[in-house]
């Protein structure tokens, strides 16, 4: 089929997506389209999901990180809606995630060069002392630890950690 | 939006000791999203994860402010009165958690509590008298997002309704109102564009779901500035001396 002449074709906004998900969850780039797409069905219904047609275009994922980036296509005239059935998504493949649009962008280029590329990240295994005993934990950039408590993870700073003492323990 | 506005915006987490995110997690999170301040919503039988950090060592590191609050959970109008004369002078704001009618006609009616917190859960209902006693008692009624954000099918449309028939309340009687994702962990706050673009998609205006995120900053400071030592009663306060008189 012929490419429809540049007028008449579609205009697309990028979203430019963090997202964050605990240590052990697995998270692909199928199973998010598939999470992103769900969540705009039950938000706007079979109509406004079609009217956003909401696509992943890039998704960047360490294997060992937290922390991915993600671009997403949405029609421009329907980008408030695409944003906000991507604050829906609330988990993916039974782990949750977090979400944040970093911003959006006219081109995919525009948006990598303006919003993402900023943090490599691929986290540390160490052992944190934490809640009265030392705990495997994982630490990422910009201060974030993430630590194994009860077959529990919970998200924490170096703030939680560095500044727990021998004289707080014994309180305990 | 502009990036001056941002600094305005506030949101309230759970910071329970059973929470799955510390305290500075959520501040640092809540930071990156582009909040000015966060409300920790801590219940005083539980106490906070704060863990080693206190409140001021996380606004220090993290450039967000802060709020220490009390989040209020019973089901009889006793006990939460006896806990507001408890905590009321030594929190910067009380939420007192409705759900059912009862608690809900008691937090309308009582000046001392700050918000009122999902007014519609569990068998929660608000009808015309209570929306015009919070009115007149400046208790600000809470929208709570969580069920929008993180529920689906028929528990999420009866959350719908249930906000959409609070928000006619809200809006007929003029009630002053917080907005809030209801998040119990770093993976669940949302930003507040995100947060605004739900809002229009369940029926708010953008400008209103900003006022309520708005709103919890300023009914912080209102309160730091009737608890500073220098507020006395309305339109007297001990300043300093003027040397012109």
């Amino acid at each position: 089929m012929c490419a429809l002449p540049k007028h008449l074709r579609p205009r697309w906004r990028y979203l430019a997506v963090e997202i964050e998900r605990e240590p052990d969850a697995s998270l692909d780039r199928r199973a998010f389209q598939r999470a992103l797409w769900k969540a705009a069905r039950e938000l706007l219904g079979d109509p406004g999901s079609a009217d956003c047609d909401l696509t992943v275009m890039r998704f960047r994922f360490d294997e060992t990180g937290e922390r991915g980036e993600v671009i997403v296509r949405v029609r421009r005239e329907e980008r408030e809606e695409g944003r906000a059935a991507l604050a829906c998504v609330s988990d993916v493949g039974g782990g949750p995630v977090g979400i944040h649009v970093r911003g959006t962008s006219g081109t995919i280029r525009a948006c990598e060069e303006r919003h993402l590329g900023g943090r490599p990240d691929s986290g540390t295994e160490t052992s944190v002392p934490f809640a009265g005993a030392d705990r495997p934990a994982r630490e990422q950039g910009s201060g974030r630890v993430d630590i194994h408590v009860d077959e529990q993870w919970v998200g924490a700073t170096t703030l939680d950690v560095e500044t727990e003492t021998p004289d707080r323990e014994g309180r305990e | 939006m502009t990036e001056a506005d941002r600094d305005i915006f506030y949101e309230a987490v759970s910071a329970h000791s059973d929470s799955r995110s510390t305290a500075a997690r959520l501040a640092l999170t809540a930071r990156e999203q582009g909040y000015g301040g966060i409300v920790l919503r801590a219940d005083p039988n539980e106490g906070t994860r704060l863990d080693s950090a206190s409140p001021a060592e996380i606004a220090d590191a993290y450039g967000i402010d802060v709020v220490e609050s009390v989040e209020i959970r019973t089901d009889s109008p006793g006990s939460a009165s006896g806990a507001l004369g408890e905590h009321r002078s030594e929190h910067t704001l009380v939420i007192l958690a409705g759900g059912t009618e009862e608690m809900n006609r008691f937090a309308a009616e009582e000046p001392r509590v700050d918000v009122l917190a999902r007014p519609m859960a569990r068998r929660g209902d608000v009808d015309h008298v209570i929306a015009r006693a919070a009115a007149r008692n400046g208790v600000r009624i809470e929208f709570d997002f969580s069920s929008v954000l993180r529920t689906s099918g028929g528990q999420r449309v009866r959350a719908l309704a249930d906000l959409r028939k609070l928000r006619e309340l809200v809006e007929k009687y003029d009630v002053p109102y917080v907005m809030s994702a209801g998040a119990g962990s770093h993976l669940e706050l949302r930003a507040p564009r995100e947060l605004a673009a739900v809002g229009e998609a369940i029926g708010f205006s953008l400008e209103a779901v900003l006022e309520g995120l708005r709103e919890w900053g300023r009914l912080a400071a209102r309160n730091r500035d009737l608890q500073g030592g220098s507020f006395i009663e309305p339109g007297v306060r001990v300043g300093k001396h003027d040397e012109q008189f």
